[in-house]
């Protein structure tokens, strides 16, 4: 049985995989063209609509969302479309871990929805790499 | 040490001589949770049967398929790994589903897709009755199994 502190220390956790990746998908789109260019306008649309779903179930339990941060620093150079690709399905990965969190708390509304956003950035990490893994979210 | 020697001796005759403290004894039944997990783990293992058969009746699939059914192995070595109680449960091993493969290459695809997609529905039914660390396996098994469903849509009608 989870606490509430635990549950929004959780959706916190969520909150800021969520503002990297709607940092990080501007990054990727300004890297790309095209439909590859539009698919990642697509996915950073998807982060934004459950950065906003995140906060609205935060400020529901009273607590007050994290703000993005000005600036990340990028894992690596990203300098191409390869790159950019790259840094896509990282960031899938790092939503991915975050959310694998949500999943431990003991409602189980939040944990479905922390699953289904699992499943979502596990596909298009798929889609930007190509390949599957067997554990999403889990460390390697 | 060893003067706690005799000590120690003497509770051995008080223990053979009674039927065994109920401490000691397995739980009668095994508890929901497990019940369920045991399933998942039949579910992963009625999986990589059809797996099996599909890649050894078109080999041609192998490339696409055999990377899909290591990673089921994976998340099976991982739910097996999570038995742990009662002690001596025995972990299925018997695959309980052997379904008639597609008779085409595209049939076969959309039948392990459509399995994909079942067990991922199943898994998600599992998180609510689930111990955190068991409900972030069947998350993270779920979310592999939904990019297994995409990858092997792609390849339908391909060639």
């Amino acid at each position: 049985m989870t606490g509430p502190n635990a549950t929004i220390a959780a959706l916190q956790g969520a909150l800021a995989a969520e503002h990297a990746a709607v940092y990080g998908y501007g990054i990727v789109g300004a890297m790309l063209a095209g439909a590859a260019q539009s698919d990642a306008r697509t996915d950073w649309t998807a982060h934004q609509v459950a950065r906003d779903t995140v906060v609205t179930m935060l400020t529901k339990l009273g607590a007050t969302p994290v703000a993005a941060s000005p600036a990340y620093k990028l894992p690596f150079a990203v300098t191409g479309t390869e790159s950019a690709a790259r840094l896509a399905a990282v960031l899938e990965n790092g939503v991915t871990r975050a959310y694998l969190g949500l999943v431990a708390v003991s409602d189980p509304a939040l944990r479905t929805f922390a699953a289904q956003e699992m499943q979502a950035c596990a596909s298009r990490a798929l889609a930007w790499s190509g390949t599957t893994i067997a554990f999403p979210g889990m460390p390697t | 040490m060893l003067a706690a020697l005799p000590t120690t001796l003497s509770l051995f005759p008080a223990l053979s001589a009674c039927k065994g403290p109920a401490v000691l004894s397995a739980p009668s039944s095994v508890s929901s949770q497990t019940q369920v997990l045991l399933q998942a783990v039949t579910s992963e293992q009625n999986l990589i049967w059809l797996y099996n058969k599909a890649i050894a009746t078109y080999s041609g699939l192998a490339p696409t398929l055999a990377p899909l059914r290591a990673e089921h192995e994976a998340h099976l070595a991982q739910l097996r790994a999570m038995v742990i109680e009662p002690p001596g449960v025995r972990v299925p091993g018997t695959v309980t589903a052997k379904p008639a493969l597609g008779t085409t290459q595209d049939a076969a695809l959309a039948q392990l897709r459509t399995a994909e997609q079942t067990a991922v529905k199943t898994l998600m039914s599992r998180l609510g009755g689930a111990s955190p660390s068991l409900a972030q396996l069947y998350a993270s098994i779920a979310a592999s199994e939904a990019t297994h469903a995409s990858v092997l849509g792609a390849r339908i009608g391909a060639r």
